[in-house]
């Protein structure tokens, strides 16, 4: 089996957090195999494709795309549903891809997952204290008495009343309440690290800015890593300290979250900044038609060389011809593009191309 | 702060008042119930009789008439409904049959939907190879026309009320298992069954706990109207002299018997027919009922 | 079982907004459209919902209007009560006229001439809006076909145009594909087209770019704007989205537990929020432009349970500026300042935009 201990790699690039990487993803790579009526092939779908990063301890990292680009996909394949094609997943020193069933199911309870639609991650039949406590009934978590016990303490821990809303099914609550049963639920054993899969996108701003407070909160109290998946720039720029950028599949841009946003080097990157309507009334119109034109194109076909290249404003021949490799364009902040709006520094290290680590 | 009150259809879940486009009338509720009292009504006082009535308050046996009493009239004394050609009591023979009826039904629903049912549902959950040859199975089973399928083992097994059960419930399995296949193939997808996985709830207690409570409520439905259908299989194959050997009373071999002097004496079939008919059109009824108040497709 | 009309029970008839001195409607003309004191109100197993409380507007030609608000505010009731597109157990009073006809009471037929005519929506979810199994070139002309009287051929190439017109790429080939052959941006362009097809003066968009991608969402707020100019429509955008409203709308109207609570031009609102409800949904919104992790100023608590009428400001249980007269009397929507409303006893104060 794996060494208990991190398995961290000899090339390290961004090394210099090596013995402290939570997660190590490497060429993660999923594809679904579309039927047509009658289960005829009806062509591979390439969800994502060679994408690679890390995370901390404690860190939070935002992936952004919008529909297709395969976030919730890239999601799903960390946590091993289903595992991915290609590719390696290293979590707490240990490849997800290459573990038994039963390995695998011991690993769930440091990794946990929040769902977009919260009244539907929940059953419909169960009580909400019955919810909360499944996982600790799953992992065999004290007796009874003990359970109930953390049961009422991780509600209220997120902020709901134990004996108000813990006999309650999911129908008799909130959207906002039942996001934070589901917050209960995934912190119950302890995780490191919580895949947020569009966790506040159908919350009401007023609820959405309750339940990020919740999060950054219990971030700092319990020491929890988070991968914050979302289309909202400004929703993943508010929660993460580093930002990942996938379109079509392909990893765009991974950098800090401040530098990235204030400065970005992908153009796909800077068209998703510019396509934000802002509310301050002087910001004007998103001038959308500048930065990007056209249709997301077919992933079932996607186009050759840069995925971008069809609807950027920037691309040139080479485009076509070459898939752009990831490069340094500042301290951790990779792209991969042929023409970044962000400059190469001198000094960059340089990779060994595909991104791998 | 005040605890403001929370209800479902307070303030953030008033778009669910929205459509439905064809908004009905409301009545009082017991009135919109009556779909699923009358016919539940019905059945429970029929299988009272069929079970109840002839040990609290003795009716004649149902076989071993004399013949002396042959072709009574209604109201006749101590008969009832009168007898049939041969002097048995007709009332009896109804509540015997129907407790014969009953019985198949319940006992086909019972064994077919719990084997079918689990069956559908674990290969389903599990998917892979399991899924695939159970599914193929259950095609050939299905495409075998049930009454064939019936007559053939009965063939084999042999007449009696133990091995209708048997036939019938093996003939059911399929269906049932077809239908819990769809509701978990689709329950699979749902959020709340990939969190529990995700949790680290195990196989078997995810697919106890959250895909059997939530296919429930279609199967029970399905059960129901099955129900009807194993009612009037039975009295098929007794009719046709397959089912309840004669003279054992089953309301099959009583429209078979009656068949015979149905235009001297055609309330010999008139009556158990009736009730054949009532028994079922009362099953669907309260299978429909409760599947539009449990919201099942 | 349907007993009388008693509107304005107990607490005290809310007059909502009672927008004094008209607001005449720019580009000359009366307003287009004028909504009075509109009431909606739902029964539900002997309990009331009171969805809209007294709202009250105008829309003139050629101009734009944001009606914003969280889900359960009332702004897509109000919207669905203008339309006469809600359940029977909603019961609509108050007044809603367009072009001087009076629109609350009228006859379903005369309702559904004005929607395929006159007034049109484009509802968020394209793909329940339009018939899965009938290619949409043939959705659009027959719609066109129903008011217009013309050929199948000319009907086909108002088509063909149209779809040109909301920037269908190919729309010859597009004609003859079902909506599931298309992607949601380009589905979204094909529900513009339908509500484009019979030339309406007031174009509704309820939420419509709302389940659309970022970018998607900036081309389709183009085209909308672009034709609205160009046909001369009045456009009513009613969303959740603040920044939507500021960048695409001349006049902004935030809706609260059913009520207006503020009302004025886009630039004046959100340069100079006086609603405390405004200004704690503005706080809410993460910035692109903040550091991470900012913590954001957030309120406690959830929108009222709108089947109990308080006696007073619906807001007073989650504002943080409340005192003791927010409770007991409804503050009405009042033009406080020049062009700006707001239904407030204590706003916040000016010029923190």
């Amino acid at each position: 089996m794996a060494e208990a201990t991190m398995t961290t790699t000899p090339s390290a690039v961004a090394g210099r957090e090596g013995s402290d990487v939570l997660l190590d993803v490497r060429n993660v790579t999923q594809e679904f195999v579309l039927r047509n009526h009658g289960g005829v092939k009806g062509g591979i779908l390439r969800a994502v494709s060679d994408v690679s990063f890390q995370m901390r301890h404690g860190e939070t990292l935002g992936v952004v795309g919008e529909t297709g680009s395969g976030k919730s996909t890239l999601a799903r394949s960390v946590l091993q549903a289903p595992p991915p094609k290609a590719g390696e997943v290293i979590f707490r020193g240990k490849d997800l891809t290459k573990l038994h069933r039963k390995e695998l199911l011991a690993m769930r309870q440091h990794v946990q997952m929040v769902f977009q639609d919260p009244p539907a991650s929940l059953d419909p039949k169960w009580k909400v204290t019955q919810i909360v406590e499944e996982p600790l009934l799953a992992f065999g978590y004290g007796d009874r008495a003990k359970r109930r016990a953390r049961v009422a303490e991780l509600l209220e821990l997120v902020g709901l009343d134990p004996r108000l809303h813990g006999g309650r099914k999911a129908r008799e609550l909130s959207g906002g309440q039942c996001q934070r049963v589901a917050i209960a639920r995934a912190i119950a054993l302890h995780p490191e690290l919580i895949v947020c899969d569009e966790a506040v996108s159908s919350l009401d701003v007023l609820v959405q800015a309750q339940v990020l407070n919740l999060f950054e909160r219990l971030r700092a109290e319990l020491g929890l890593s988070y991968l914050f998946i979302a289309h909202d720039l400004a929703l993943v720029k508010q929660v993460s300290d580093r930002v990942l950028v996938l379109y079509l599949g392909k990893l765009c841009e991974l950098g800090p979250a401040d530098d990235m946003f204030k400065a970005p080097a992908h153009p796909y990157t800077l068209a998703l900044l510019a396509s934000v309507p802002s509310p301050d009334p002087n910001a004007g119109r998103p001038e959308t038609n500048r930065v990007i034109s056209g249709e997301l194109p077919s992933p079932l076909n996607p186009p050759s060389g840069c995925r971008f290249r069809t609807r950027c404003p920037r691309a040139e021949e080479r485009c076509a011809a070459e898939e752009p490799q990831l490069r340094f364009v500042g301290p951790g902040h990779q792209v991969a593009c042929h023409f970044p709006l962000v400059e190469t520094p001198v000094a960059a290290p340089t990779t060994n191309g595909t991104g791998r680590l | 702060m005040a605890v403001l009150p929370s209800d479902p259809i307070a303030a953030g879940q008033l778009g669910a008042l929205i459509p439905p486009p064809m908004a009905r009338r409301r009545r009082a509720s017991w009135v919109r119930s009556l779909d699923v009292y009358i016919p539940g009504g019905f059945l429970l006082l029929l299988v009272l009789a069929c079970f109840v009535w002839p040990v609290v308050y003795p009716v004649p046996q149902p076989v071993g008439g004399s013949i002396l009493d042959a072709s009574l009239g209604i109201g006749a004394p101590g008969h009832l409904l009168g007898t049939d050609t041969v002097g048995n009591d007709i009332l009896a023979r109804l509540l015997y049959g129907g407790r014969v009826s009953f019985e198949v039904a319940a006992a086909t629903q019972v064994v077919g939907g719990v084997v079918g049912t689990m069956i559908g549902i674990v290969s389903t959950y599990l998917g892979g190879i399991a899924e695939a040859v159970v599914m193929r199975l259950l095609d050939v089973l299905l495409a075998i026309p049930a009454f064939i399928l019936a007559l053939t083992l009965l063939e084999g097994l042999g007449q009696g009320e133990l091995n209708i059960i048997w036939a019938l419930s093996i003939f059911f399995i399929p269906a049932f298992a077809r239908l819990a296949r769809a509701a978990t193939l689709s329950l699979k997808e749902q959020t709340f069954v990939v969190a529990a996985h995700l949790t680290g709830t195990k196989r078997w207690r995810s697919i106890m706990r959250h895909i059997v409570p939530n296919v429930a409520p279609g199967l029970l439905t399905f059960a129901l109207l099955n129900a009807g259908v194993a009612i009037i299989i039975e009295a098929t194959l007794s009719f046709f002299g397959y089912g309840i050997p004669p003279p054992g009373p089953s309301w099959g071999n009583m429209i078979a018997d009656g068949q015979q002097v149905m235009s001297t004496q055609p309330r010999l079939i008139l009556v158990p027919s009736i009730l054949l008919l009532v028994t079922v059109i009362a099953l669907n009824t309260l299978g429909d009922g409760l599947r539009a108040r449990w919201g099942v497709q | 079982m349907v007993d009388g009309l008693q509107l304005d029970g107990a607490a005290g008839a809310p007059r909502g907004g009672t927008m004094t001195a008209a607001r005449d409607g720019r580009g000359g003309g009366g307003p287009l459209l004028e909504v009075t004191d509109l009431h909606v109100r739902f029964r539900q197993r002997g309990r009331q919902v009171f969805a809209v409380n007294g709202l009250t507007y105008k829309i003139a030609a050629s101009s734009t209007l944001a009606i914003i608000g969280e889900s359960g505010s009332g702004k897509t009731v109000a919207s669905r009560a203008i339309m006469g597109l809600l359940p029977v157990t909603a019961e609509v009073t108050g007044s809603v006229r367009y072009a001087g006809r009076e629109l609350v009471g009228a006859k379903e037929r005369d309702l559904r001439r004005l929607r395929t005519n006159d007034i049109a929506m484009v509802f968020q979810n394209p793909e329940r809006s339009l018939n899965p199994t009938m290619r949409i070139g043939p959705q659009i002309a027959e719609a066109i076909r129903l008011h217009m009287d013309l050929g199948r051929k000319a009907a086909h190439e108002r088509t063909v145009d149209l779809l040109r017109r909301v920037r269908l790429p190919s729309p010859e080939r597009r004609y003859f594909e079902y909506p599931h052959q298309l992607s949601g941006g380009m589905r979204q362009r094909v529900m513009i087209a339908l509500a484009l097809s019979c030339q309406p003066k007031v174009l509704i968009a309820d939420e419509a770019t709302t389940a659309l991608d970022v970018t998607t969402q900036a081309q389709i707020m183009d085209l909308l704007l672009e034709l609205q100019a160009e046909l001369g429509m009045a456009l009513i955008l009613i969303s959740h989205d603040m920044g939507l409203a500021a960048s695409y709308t001349e006049e902004v109207i935030v809706m609260y537990a059913g009520r207006a609570v503020e009302h004025a031009a886009t630039k004046e609102l959100f340069s100079n929020v006086r609603m405390p409800y405004t200004r704690a949904l503005l706080d809410a919104i993460p910035r692109v432009d903040a550091p991470s992790h900012t913590v954001l100023p957030m309120i406690e608590g959830r929108p009222p349970d709108l089947s109990i009428r308080l006696p007073g400001c619906s807001f007073a249980p989650r504002c943080p500026d409340v005192q003791d007269d927010c409770r007991q009397a409804i503050p009405t929507l009042t033009e406080l300042e020049d062009g700006h409303e707001f239904a407030c006893f204590h706003p916040c104060g000016g010029g923190n935009g």
